[in-house]
């Protein structure tokens, strides 16, 4: 597999999030001891700062020309994982590489809400760092790619959820990076427009080195992708041929399941 | 579940992973630039910060029908407010020649000082979708937010220039001094932001300071009186009046009102304070870089 040169090179990566409300210690289990437990329970609405280890010692390196699916369930740390690749979120510790510049598509790079459709096609160009005579150059092929006719002259909060993820993804498709992420931008918007979104993606894909994906869509991966990677519990559960990976993986849910349905 | 092949190349410690991205050319994604850097990264996203300005500006007047027309109505109005109060109701002077004047223009520069340091506190929390989305330098952000301010200032000033006359005010070259000092306003406020900013991603605690802080400010800055003829001549007013916040009050005010003398002192504080605020504010902000987005 390793024929071409690397990439990316993430070596035992731990990513740390805080998250503000909720209660404190939300995350932990209940006090057996009674004094303890009265205590937390005064406390707990003071400081409810809850720290979420997200990922927690993940290493792998990618190659040019890969493109590598990254499947685990909800909230196994995979999206965390490759926004810290795409320098988005600090590592806690932990080293990541890449090779020229890395970009994640997804369709949640929600921009102003308030501002029209123009104008948030404008910022989300120059913010990726074009100068303003490339955002006027790639505005029209966005307005295209993203389909929603008039609606762009509008505020993005008129905008119904589809329209406002094909704009987005359209924004955030419009450079051809060297890396590419993308985060479940797939499965959103019509039939339609999912076709062309898997089109652009396709091109990206051909001229941008390394695509890594993130999907809930065994199917989307084992099909589109050369290599997988199994996340569970922020780490690697195993690393290979998508088939293999596919395989474990759909087996692990399935005893969940079966552990679940049983007790 | 027996683990996957393991890739032969993974790296086994940090070491191994340096070199093998060492020989294939391949930089860090994780770290913060050197701050040479990172002002050449601001410096090629001016257009962003200029964009993101107007179009935040734009969009606090355009949700009603009147839309933009209220950014010159709105001064418009607290001046003629302040006509009201102080002009024909209460007549006091409090040792100002121009009462109504004073502290108009104290309060639009004040308002301007106080709320881009406010938005820029925000920055941070306010734009986490742009953040979460995008990589870019931070700074931007609080930057933005002080250019933005600066949009809604100006015709607020432009507002005030053309009631002036109305007040007993004569028109004067020193009129156009205004642009540096707006120049000089803007570099204070964008470096301040960057402190706010700074200090509410250290501790969001901190968000609720700031309006105590804001409010403390309004009183010892002079804003509705007149610092020499309170505090007289003592050290204690010598610091009230050059602390930044009455230096740039006193410095628009000097340049807008025919009885304020000119005073080289203020204008070497108003560049010296937005120098230091500005590298210190930057400075700062810089090397938290890697934190931003974390919450």
């Amino acid at each position: 597999m390793a024929a071409t040169d690397p990439s990316v090179v993430v070596h035992d990566v731990h990513v740390r999030y805080r998250t503000f409300g909720g209660k404190r210690n939300a995350l932990r289990p209940p006090d057996e001891n009674g004094l303890s437990r009265l205590l937390g329970r005064a406390t707990e609405h003071v400081g409810a700062v809850t720290e979420i280890h997200a990922v927690r010692g993940v290493s792998f390196v990618a190659h040019e020309g890969e493109s590598i699916g990254i499947i685990g369930r909800n909230g196994s740390g995979k999206s965390t994982l490759l926004r810290a690749v795409a320098g988005l979120i600090p590592t806690a510790s932990g080293e990541v590489y890449a090779k020229g510049n890395v970009a994640l598509l997804g369709v949640n790079a929600a921009l102003m809400s308030s501002l029209s459709g123009t104008r948030n096609v404008t910022l989300g160009c120059l913010a990726q760092g074009m100068t303003r005579r490339q955002a006027k150059a790639v505005y029209e092929e966005i307005v295209e790619l993203a389909g929603i006719g008039e609606f762009i002259q509008l505020p993005m909060k008129a905008y119904s959820s589809g329209m406002a993820a094909r704009l987005r993804f359209a924004i955030s498709s419009a450079t051809t990076p060297d890396v590419l992420i993308i985060d479940e931008a797939l499965a959103t918007g019509d039939a339609e427009f999912r076709i062309r979104s898997a089109e652009r993606v396709e091109e990206i894909r051909a001229e941008a080195g390394t695509v890594l994906i993130v999907s809930h869509s065994l199917s989307s991966v084992t099909s589109m992708c050369s290599r997988a990677i199994w996340i569970e519990e922020g780490t690697v559960r195993a690393d290979g041929d998508p088939e293999e990976v596919g395989a474990m993986y759909t087996e692990f849910v399935a005893q969940r399941r079966g552990r679940k349905g049983g007790s | 579940m027996t683990p996957g092949p393991p890739d032969s190349e993974t790296p086994a410690s940090a070491a191994e992973a340096a070199a093998l991205a060492h020989r294939f050319g391949l930089t860090r994604v994780d770290l913060v630039p050197t701050f040479r850097d990172y002002l050449r990264q601001l410096w090629t996203r001016r257009s962003f910060i200029a964009e993101l300005a107007v179009a935040n500006a734009y969009s606090r007047n355009q949700n009603n029908y009147l839309g933009q027309l209220w950014a010159t109505l709105n001064p418009l109005m607290l001046a003629g407010s302040y006509f009201l109060i102080f002009g024909l109701l209460l007549k006091t002077s409090r040792g100002v020649d121009n009462f109504i004047a004073f502290l108009t223009i104290g309060i639009f520069i004040f308002s301007f000082i106080a709320a881009s340091v406010t938005a820029g506190a925000k920055s941070m929390t306010s734009n986490q979708n742009l953040i979460r989305a995008i990589r870019f330098p931070r700074a931007a952000l609080p930057i933005s937010v002080a250019l933005s301010e600066i949009l809604t200032l100006l015709p607020a000033l432009g507002v005030l220039l053309v009631v002036l006359p109305f007040t007993g005010e004569p028109v004067r070259a020193d009129w156009l001094l205004l642009p540096p000092a707006v120049v000089l306003l803007f570099a204070f406020c964008a470096g301040a932001g960057m402190l706010a900013a700074r200090l509410v991603s250290a501790s969001r605690d901190m968000l609720n300071l700031i309006p105590v802080s804001v409010r403390l400010l309004r009183y010892v800055s002079g804003v509705f009186f007149s610092i020499t003829a309170y505090a007289g001549h003592g050290w204690i007013s010598l610091v009230l009046q050059y602390q930044p916040v009455s230096v740039y009050l006193n410095l628009v005010r000097s340049l807008m009102l025919a009885e304020d003398k000119q005073d080289p002192l203020l204008w070497l504080f108003a560049v010296v304070w937005a120098a230091v605020f500005l590298i210190v504010g930057s400075l700062t902000f810089w090397r938290a870089e890697h934190r931003y987005g974390r919450d």
